[in-house]
């Protein structure tokens, strides 16, 4: 069996008595996707932070690429992608001037040469040189998925990557998570509710009361291999 | 391109085109000095350059707490720090970064309240100013390094701002009564010699607090 890039083990978190996750456990291998779905204030976020090495867990452990998320090195750091509700982008660097932040940041080969590829990608040709802090919210998602692949990450870890995006949007996202397990990236994946995506298997769990368990069977899209992404609800 | 490069020439680059901290730090560098000189002075009587170099204490002291929390502000937009946490920078050298963007826009003030306290005080344009360059940077560089590592603790808290001044100017003493001491030798023409202890202390400092910073940031950055 195929080692896990993502794993959670016994993963506890509480703020102050209130606990929000219990004992979640959690392994995804590359090449795979985990759909976690939960309501509003079920936890989704918690545990993408969680994974991520941002936030400390009360109990058990979060590990990438088989090390504590909390103390990955350098180069572990480098495989790995966060889309979180939160941009990451600079609201006073213009569109291009975040991406080659990030490039240089991450040291990525050819990364400013990638640069135009990606602006054209996510539909912001025309806004490379605007300012982030005039950009509509769809406009900023797009941003932060170019941002989020620019580094060509072997672990994705996204919450609610569809929000604010339009139906062009939503299938951009489909198309890019595609082509991340295409090359093998390990992802996980937060929404309200299920989803599929075309040509995309997901392991599906579900946040209940902190708990984390999976959803009968295998949410599973059309397995007829697409060239422009969609998903279904 | 090194981490710290890459995150100063971003800071840099943000503040060129923004002017913010640098403008903040000048303004309360000027409203500084001239209410001292109002305050210590009002009717006009000797204004002696030991006073001068106190107030310029104070004005980078105050100024400096602005740059320091200014530069870690930027990193809040968006979640931006967390971005950082995550990336493969080395926590030290974020530190490093933002210590040297906190020291250039507190330079950049500094600069500006040198000639502001020579106008209001009533002082020359001569050598002794030369003396007083490398004394200031000493305290401009101790004190981005104290404020960086208050900064980044006191950003995570509720009322974070009002903590800051609080922990760094008791903190920053020893520091500013030997950065005191050496710029009103070198302002009144004393040799180096009378100056010298003072500047050593505040070298002492200045080594303590960048060490203290270098090794701490990473715990209390990383935190959430």
């Amino acid at each position: 069996m195929e080692p896990a890039l993502i794993e959670a083990r016994g993963l506890d978190i509480a703020f102050g008595a209130i606990p929000i996750l219990r004992g979640v456990n959690l392994a995804v291998p590359a090449a795979s996707v985990a759909l976690i779905v939960g309501r509003n204030g079920a936890g989704k976020s918690t545990l993408v932070r969680l994974l991520a090495g941002l936030s400390a867990p009360t109990a058990g452990e979060a590990s990438l690429f088989g090390a504590p998320s909390r103390t990955l090195d350098s180069a572990a750091r480098r495989r790995l992608s966060i889309v979180t509700h939160q941009s990451f982008l600079y609201p006073n660097l213009t569109a291009r001037e975040n991406l080659e932040f990030y490039a240089d940041l991450y040291r990525v080969a050819d990364g400013r040469a990638e640069i135009p590829r990606w602006l054209e990608r996510v539909g912001l040709t025309s806004a490379a040189h605007a300012r982030v802090r005039t950009f509509s919210r769809g406009m900023e998602q797009r941003l932060t998925l170019a941002r989020a692949m620019l580094t060509r990450p072997e672990v994705l870890l996204m919450d609610e990557p569809f929000a604010a995006l339009d139906a062009d949007g939503v299938g951009l996202v489909a198309d890019l998570l595609c082509e991340a397990v295409a090359r093998r990236c390990a992802i996980v994946l937060t929404a309200h509710q299920p989803i599929t995506i075309d040509g995309l298997e997901f392991d599906l769990y579900e946040i209940v009361r902190g708990r984390l368990r999976p959803m009968h069977g295998r949410a599973i899209g059309a397995s007829a291999p697409r060239a422009i992404g969609g998903v279904g609800r | 391109m090194t981490g710290f490069s890459v995150i100063l020439r971003k800071d840099l680059r943000l503040e060129l085109r923004s002017g913010e901290s640098t403008i903040a730090l000048v303004a309360l560098s000027l409203l500084i000095l001239v209410v001292l000189v109002f305050a210590l002075d009002p009717v006009g009587g000797v204004r002696d350059a030991a006073t001068a170099a106190g107030a310029l204490w104070v004005a980078m002291i105050f100024a400096g707490m602005i740059g320091s929390t200014r530069a870690l502000l930027a990193e809040r937009d968006n979640g931006c720090l967390r971005a950082l946490i995550a990336s493969p920078l080395d926590r030290g050298a974020l530190y490093l970064a933002k210590l040297a963007a906190a020291f250039i826009f507190m330079a950049i003030a500094e600069a500006a309240a040198i000639v502001l306290m020579v106008l209001f005080f009533n002082l020359d344009f001569d050598s002794r100013l030369l003396r007083l360059l490398p004394i200031i940077g000493l305290g401009a560089l101790g004190f981005s390094a104290l404020s960086t590592l208050l900064a980044a603790i006191s950003g995570r808290l509720r009322a974070g701002d009002l903590l800051l001044p609080l922990l760094a100017v008791p903190m920053f003493v020893p520091a500013l009564i030997a950065g005191v001491k050496a710029s009103g030798a070198a302002l009144t023409g004393a040799s180096f010699g009378a100056s010298a202890q003072w500047l050593k202390i505040l070298i002492a400092f200045d080594v303590i607090f960048l060490t203290s910073g270098y090794l701490l940031f990473e715990h209390v950055i990383g935190e959430d």
